[in-house]
C-alpha cells in the first residue's frame, strides 16, 4: 500500500512535468486493492479497469512498465499473459464480458477457470456490466466481480447512479455478494476470501462491493474542486486507508520506525529511477 | 448462358463448419438458436447434435455478450465462430467488435491472436421485416484490423470460413440472405482466385469492368450475360471489401478502360466510393469515361411493398447503366 501510494503519488509530479499524459489515480482504493489481490492470490487471471495500479504491482508488474501507457509509449507496458494481469480497459465494463469469456473458455479446456474482474461503480451503468452479471450467471462461471464503488462516476455521485448497492443488484442476476468497506485492507482480504472459496466451491460467481473513497480526481484532468465539497474533500482525505492502514499495524507494534524507514529509502529509491526514465 | 445448379450458400457453409469443428477442438460456434433449432436460416442444422451443446452453444440474445464473451474465449486459446441473427441486430455488437476483438492484438502487444469470426446474415429481396434486410459491411470495412467478406457463392463461403479461422484478427462474414436456399445461379468462370483475400474475376470481357460483391454479384453477371455479344462486361467478385483487393481492379480497368460499381448497401460514402477514389489515384490513365457507382440511395430500407423501389440494382438497372456508359 505504501509502495502503490509512493508509485501514484509520482505518477502525478511526472504528468505535471508533462511526462505522462494522463494518470487515473488509484488513491483512497489501495487497501480494497491489496486486499482483494492477496486474497485470490496469483493463480486467477486478473482483468482490471484501468486504475488497479496496487493490483498491478502485487501482480509483478513493474512501476516503469506502469507508467509506460500513460506516457503514450504503449497501449500495455507489461506482460499480460506471464503476469496473468491483463491489459487495462478503457472502454467501460468491455472486459467484464471478457472476463466471463475467459472464464467459461478455460472450463471448456479443462483449465484453471477462476478469474477477477475489477470495475468501477460508474461502469456499472454499462449494459456490459449487466450482460456480464447475467451470463455468468447462467455459465455458473467462476468469476468475482470486485467492484470499487468510490462514490463518483468522474462528477456524477453514486446516489444519482443507482437505486439499489452493486451488491443488491448482483443478487438480482442470481449472484451472491457482499459489500464491505474498503478503509482496512484486512476486512477486503476476509470478504474476498471468503467469496473465492464460495466461487471454488460453488464453481458459481460472487461480487464483492467495497466503498472506497477517491481521494483524487477521476484522473489528473478531473478538477473535482469544481464538483465536491471541501467538507467532502476533507473527511475523504481524513479517511485515507494507507495512513490509517500504517498506524493501526505501527500502534499493534507489527511494523516500528526502522521498517517504516526501510520503505521510505526503498520508494524514494524507486520514485528517483522513475523520474529518471521518464521526466 | 443458362443457370447453373450448385450447392446453396447454407448447405455449403453447415458442411464447411462441421468439418472444421472435426478439425480443430479449439473451435467452437455461439450464436442465437443455433443449437437446438439450427439457427433461423438452418445454416448450422444437425451440428449441435453432431458436436455437442459445449462447441454449438446457445447464446443469450444479447449481440454484446455473443461477441464479449467471444473476445474473452479467444484470449484463453480457442477460436469462436459467432453468429448475429440478422444484419441489423449488429449494432449492440459493434462496440465490443470495434473497441475490444480489433484492438486486443494491439493491446497485447502480439501476445493474443484472435481468430474471432463474425457471420452475419445480410441484404434485402425476400420481404423482411424492419432491420431484417440491412446492409452494413462499409460499416466495419472503416476500422483497421478487422477483415470483412462478401461472398456471393458456397464455394467462396467455405475458402474465407477456412481462411479467417487461422486469420489471428476479427473476420466478419456477411452471408446474402437470399443466396442462402438459392441452387440455380448465373454461369461464372470457373477460375480459381489467386489467394483467399483475392477478388474473382468471374466473368472475361473486353468493354468495361463491374466490380461488385454479394447478392447482387449475380445480378450483374446475368446482366452481362444478357448484353453479350453487342457489349462485352468483364465481372470482378471482390469477395471482400476489408482489405480491398485494388490491383485485380486496377488490372482489369486497365483492359477494359471502364468501371462501374454495384452494391446492394446504399451509395454514400460506401464501398464503391472508395474504389472510385483509388481508380481515380492510380489508374485515372487507363479510364476512357468517368467512374460510376449504382447502388441504392441514403435511405432507411423500407417496408417489404416497397423493397423494389429501394432495390435499384436489379438485371434492368445494370443493363442499363452499362449502356449509358458504352454508348
Amino acid at each position: 500500500m505504501l509502495v502503490a501510494r509512493a508509485v501514484d503519488e509520482e505518477a502525478h509530479r511526472l504528468q505535471k512535468q508533462g511526462a505522462l499524459d494522463l494518470w487515473p489515480s488509484c488513491q483512497g482504493q489501495e487497501a480494497a486493492q491489496v486486499g482483494s489481490a492477496l486474497a485470490v492470490g496469483p493463480a486467477p487471471a486478473v482483468f482490471p479497469s484501468y486504475r488497479e495500479h496496487a493490483v498491478a504491482l502485487l501482480r509483478g508488474v513493474a512501476p516503469d512498465e506502469l507508467f509506460a501507457q500513460w506516457a503514450g509509449r504503449t497501449f500495455c507496458g507489461w506482460d499480460p499473459r506471464r503476469l496473468r494481469f491483463f491489459p487495462y480497459t478503457l472502454v467501460l465494463a468491455a472486459q467484464t464480458l471478457h472476463g466471463v469469456g475467459y472464464s467459461i473458455g478455460q472450463r471448456l479446456q479443462g483449465l484453471e477457470d477462476f478469474v477477477v474482474v475489477y470495475v468501477g461503480d460508474g461502469a456499472t451503468s454499462e449494459g456490459d456490466m449487466s450482460e456480464a452479471m447475467n451470463l455468468a450467471a447462467v455459465e455458473s462461471a467462476s468469476v468475482l466481480f470486485v467492484c470499487q464503488n468510490n462514490g463518483w462516476a468522474i462528477s456524477k455521485p453514486a446516489e444519482e447512479q443507482m437505486r439499489t448497492s452493486v451488491a443488491v443488484r448482483a443478487r438480482g442476476f442470481g449472484i451472491e455478494s457482499v459489500r464491505v468497506a474498503g478503509q482496512d485492507p484486512e476486512t477486503v482480504f476476509s470478504a474476498c476470501s471468503r467469496a473465492a472459496a464460495h466461487i471454488r466451491e460453488e464453481r458459481a460467481p460472487y461480487l464483492v462491493e467495497i466503498q472506497v473513497g477517491r481521494i483524487q480526481g477521476h484522473t489528473t484532468s478531473d478538477a473535482q474542486e469544481v464538483y465536491r465539497s471541501r467538507d467532502d474533500l476533507t473527511k475523504t482525505r481524513a479517511a485515507d486507508p494507507v495512513i490509517a492502514y500504517a498506524a493501526r499495524l505501527s500502534d499493534l507494534g507489527v511494523v516500528d520506525a526502522a521498517w517504516l524507514d526501510a520503505v521510505d529509502t526503498e520508494v524514494r529509491e524507486l520514485c528517483e529511477r522513475l523520474q529518471k526514465e521518464y521526466a | 448462358m443458362s443457370p447453373v445448379r450448385s450447392a446453396g450458400l447454407a448447405e455449403s457453409i453447415n458442411a464447411t463448419l462441421a468439418d472444421l469443428l472435426e478439425q480443430d477442438p479449439r473451435l467452437l460456434l455461439l450464436g442465437e438458436d443455433i443449437g437446438r433449432l439450427g439457427g433461423v436460416f438452418r445454416v448450422t442444422r444437425g451440428l449441435r447434435e453432431r458436436f455437442g451443446e459445449d462447441r454449438v452453444r446457445d447464446s443469450l440474445l444479447a449481440e454484446s455478450t455473443i461477441v464479449g464473451q467471444a473476445v474473452g474465449m479467444a484470449m484463453s486459446g480457442l477460436v469462436p465462430v459467432c453468429e448475429i441473427q440478422f444484419d441489423g441486430f449488429t449494432y449492440p455488437a459493434v462496440n465490443q467488435l470495434v473497441t475490444q476483438a480489433a484492438r486486443i492484438g494491439g493491446r497485447w502487444n502480439g501476445q493474443v491472436s484472435p481468430s474471432l469470426v463474425v457471420r452475419i446474415p445480410t441484404g434485402g429481396g425476400f420481404r423482411g421485416v424492419e432491420h431484417h434486410s440491412e446492409s452494413n459491411e462499409a460499416l466495419f470495412a472503416r476500422y483497421p484490423n478487422i477483415s470483412v467478406a462478401c461472398p456471393s457463392t458456397g464455394e467462396d463461403a467455405e475458402q474465407i470460413l477456412r481462411y479467417a479461422v487461422t486469420l489471428g484478427s476479427p473476420v466478419v462474414m456477411y452471408e446474402p440472405i437470399r443466396l442462402y436456399w438459392q441452387r440455380n445461379l448465373p454461369a461464372r468462370d470457373p477460375g480459381p482466385a489467386r489467394t483467399p483475400t483475392a477478388a474473382r474475376i468471374v466473368r472475361r470481357g473486353t468493354d468495361l469492368t463491374i466490380a461488385t460483391f454479394g447478392a447482387v454479384t449475380h445480378e450483374v453477371l446475368e446482366a452481362a450475360h444478357a448484353l453479350s455479344p453487342d457489349v462485352d462486361v468483364e465481372v470482378v467478385d471482390l469477395r471482400w471489401v476489408a482489405p480491398l483487393d485494388m490491383d485485380t481492379v486496377l488490372e482489369s480497368v486497365a483492359r477494359t478502360g471502364r468501371l462501374l460499381i454495384v452494391h446492394e448497401a446504399s451509395k454514400d460514402v460506401g464501398i464503391g466510393a472508395e474504389i472510385a477514389a483509388s481508380v481515380a489515384e492510380h489508374g485515372f490513365g487507363s479510364l476512357r469515361g468517368p467512374v460510376r457507382r449504382l447502388a441504392p440511395d441514403r435511405r432507411v430500407y423500407p417496408p417489404a411493398d416497397f423493397e423494389k423501389d429501394y432495390l435499384t440494382v436489379g438485371v434492368q438497372e445494370i443493363k442499363d447503366e452499362v449502356l449509358v456508359m458504352t454508348e
